[in-house]
């Protein structure tokens, strides 16, 4: 079997698609039905991080749009008695505007700097929630929150499962449409080069505005869709875990691309899964660090581009070809 | 108290939490200097160094102010084996990936210590504990004015080693250019070696220091006082040791005032407002030179 890049992605997408939708027909347990709902959350909160570290911004702190759009759609819920399904939107809507203003604090700001300042906000928020806002929001005991669905409906785990389905599907649209258009394109051309990108007549800074707000509002609609699920929701949701999660699944998934999120999210899951079945707790994440740190070092472009270096490797063992010499003291590239 | 009883006092508490955050930046500004490498999991060997400290002291009673010594060169060998394994594979494949990189680091080394150590709090009474020098209108613990006679020596140490031995001047010229200090016959790659074992040495003083002055640790607590010193690096200035001497001081003073003014919850949060003006009135650092 030959295929192409494209041939590749197309049918990994409707494989996949197909997958998804008959899956909750092959189990009836309720536990895989669940994890299955967390694992498309998480894909929508992994791929909302990536459409940000696709315009060249790699945050350390998008807990803190996850906690924000969770917080806000379940007090907007709890006040108005709007339906969850609403709020969702809503929620994630005060975590773009959010998003908005910490990228006005970081549009200057690249790689590192980003990340401090992104990781630290994580924290202010956390403070400012269990500190000034705590009347607001419970505190550290957080507070219960709207199910998505009343428990008492015959199958609402698995009416559930295709909400949290059509939404992910909606959202993996939604951020193909803005890597293909015109949106997509400068992003691109200001992550390899802000001062070509401006020479063109793009301005840096809307897009980096334009990529925190549509970063942070995805990140907010995983968070919301997470904490209707549960139904209980505590300042934890702003920790450190939630903002390293989506970044683990990217850069094993594959940066940068479209399928890489999905394809992260749904290995490690099942990895993770596996592990917890062994009984193993610290070890799960030792694991995970290895293989984190093997992905960046030996799969630079993630697990989407196994196939490829499959290939590659193949024929340059025909070839009985050297591997390529890096450069390692080569720092041009910085 | 009268107000500038307790001004005093919080002055003192934020020079002596100072000492612990300049030792921790000093050494990622070393990192940082020679490598350019920004290693997140700082934080990580500041707990390995003092539960290394905590592990001897409670296995031979020695005193832990002794131990200082043995926790650095272990982590001066820990230090050298994560850079040869870790960062040099990915040296010049650009900045994110060395944050990315940092964060499997920090998952491998919390959780590997919680397997060893479990992750429970613990803490260690220092020798000295409860013995009170006055100073002036105050009663000053004995073990703070250690650890800043400590940190002081450690820092003259560090500054004799760069100014006058052939290894320190060869990191300050691998600092400097990178391709020149090739050019001249410095072997790089052995620098970084050195550079990273040494900044991770000065975290295992710090972890050291925090063990001693009879904070409570845990494997999870190495990553605030890791971002703390970043937040002092780029207050002072990036690869400026006197910019994090000043911002670490700087920030032990904001902290606890902060938490005196605003309530203790805002003690670690402080550092990151401080951190976000600074960087958006002067993106440089206070005393930094052009950022990258």
């Amino acid at each position: 079997m030959h295929f192409n890049k494209a041939e590749w992605a197309k049918y990994g997408f409707i494989a996949t698609l197909a997958i998804a939708i008959t899956i909750p027909f092959l189990t009836d347990s309720m536990f895989i039905l669940n994890l299955l709902v967390l694992m498309l959350i998480f894909i929508i909160f992994a791929s909302a991080w990536n459409l940000l570290a696709y315009s060249g911004q790699g945050s350390l702190g998008h807990a803190a749009f996850f906690g924000i759009g969770a917080y806000a759609s379940t007090i907007i819920a709890a006040k108005s008695g709007i339906t969850p399904f609403v709020t969702i939107f809503l929620g994630a809507a005060v975590a773009a505007f959010i998003g908005i203003l910490i990228g006005l604090t970081c549009v200057r700001l690249k790689e590192w700097f980003l990340a401090m300042v992104t990781f630290g906000f994580a924290i202010i928020v956390q403070t400012l929630t269990v500190s000034i806002l705590a009347p607001l929001t419970g505190g550290w005991d957080g507070m219960a929150s709207g199910r998505l669905l009343s428990p008492a409906i015959p199958g609402y785990q698995l009416i559930e499962y295709y909400a949290v389905l059509a939404i992910t599907l909606a959202s993996i649209a939604a951020i193909w449409y803005i890597m293909k258009s015109r949106i997509g394109l400068a992003f691109l051309a200001i992550r390899e080069n802000e001062l070509e990108a401006r020479a063109a007549g793009i301005d840096p800074v809307r897009y980096r505005l334009l990529a925190f707000a549509l970063s942070a509002y995805l990140a907010g609609v995983a968070g919301a869709l997470q904490i209707h699920h549960i139904g209980y929701l505590t300042p934890e949701l702003y920790g450190v875990e939630n903002s390293f999660w989506p970044v683990t699944y990217v850069i094993l998934g594959g940066l940068g691309t479209l399928s890489g999120p999905v394809v992260g999210t749904v290995v490690l899951t099942v990895i993770w899964e596996m592990l917890k079945a062994t009984g193993i707790t610290f070890g799960r994440y030792v694991i995970v660090g290895i293989i984190l740190i093997l992905a960046i070092i030996f799969l630079p472009h993630g697990l989407v581009s196994l196939p490829e270096q499959v290939q590659e490797w193949r024929k340059r063992h025909k070839k009985k070809e050297p591997e390529p010499v890096k450069d390692r003291n080569d720092r041009s590239r910085l | 108290m009268d107000t500038v009883g307790i001004f005093l006092q919080i002055t003192f508490w934020g020079l002596y939490a100072g000492c612990i955050y300049i030792l921790l930046a000093t050494g990622l500004n070393l990192i940082f200097g020679v490598m350019k490498v920004v290693n997140f999991a700082h934080g990580e060997f500041l707990m390995i160094g003092a539960y290394i400290t905590a592990s001897i002291f409670f296995l031979t009673g020695i005193n832990p102010y002794l131990i200082i010594l043995l926790s650095m060169l272990a982590l001066i060998g820990i230090g050298a084996v994560v850079e040869r394994i870790c960062f040099r594979p990915i040296l010049g494949s650009g900045k994110l990936n060395e944050i990315f990189l940092s964060i499997g680091l920090i998952y491998i080394i919390q959780n590997g210590a919680a397997i060893i150590w479990t992750d429970n709090w613990q803490s260690v009474k220092s020798p000295y504990d409860g013995i009170a020098l006055p100073v002036g209108p105050l009663s000053v613990p004995l073990d703070y004015i250690l650890i800043m006679i400590f940190t002081a020596g450690i820092l003259c140490g560090l500054y004799v080693f760069l100014t006058k031995t052939t290894i320190g001047m060869q990191m300050r010229a691998t600092s400097q250019n990178r391709k020149g200090a090739m050019l001249v016959g410095i072997d790089v790659e052995r620098i970084d070696v050195i550079s990273f074992g040494m900044g991770c040495a000065l975290a295992a003083a710090a972890g050291t220091l925090w063990v001693v002055s009879g904070q409570v640790f845990n494997p999870y607590m190495g990553s605030i006082p890791a971002i703390k010193a970043f937040a002092i690096i780029i207050l002072g200035g990036l690869g400026s040791i006197p910019g994090a001497i000043i911002g670490g001081l700087l920030m032990g003073l904001a902290e606890n005032g902060a938490a005196f003014l605003l309530g203790g919850i805002w003690k670690d949060a402080i550092s990151f407002v401080i951190l976000i003006i600074v960087l958006v009135v002067r993106p440089t650092g206070l005393f930094g030179e052009k950022g990258e």
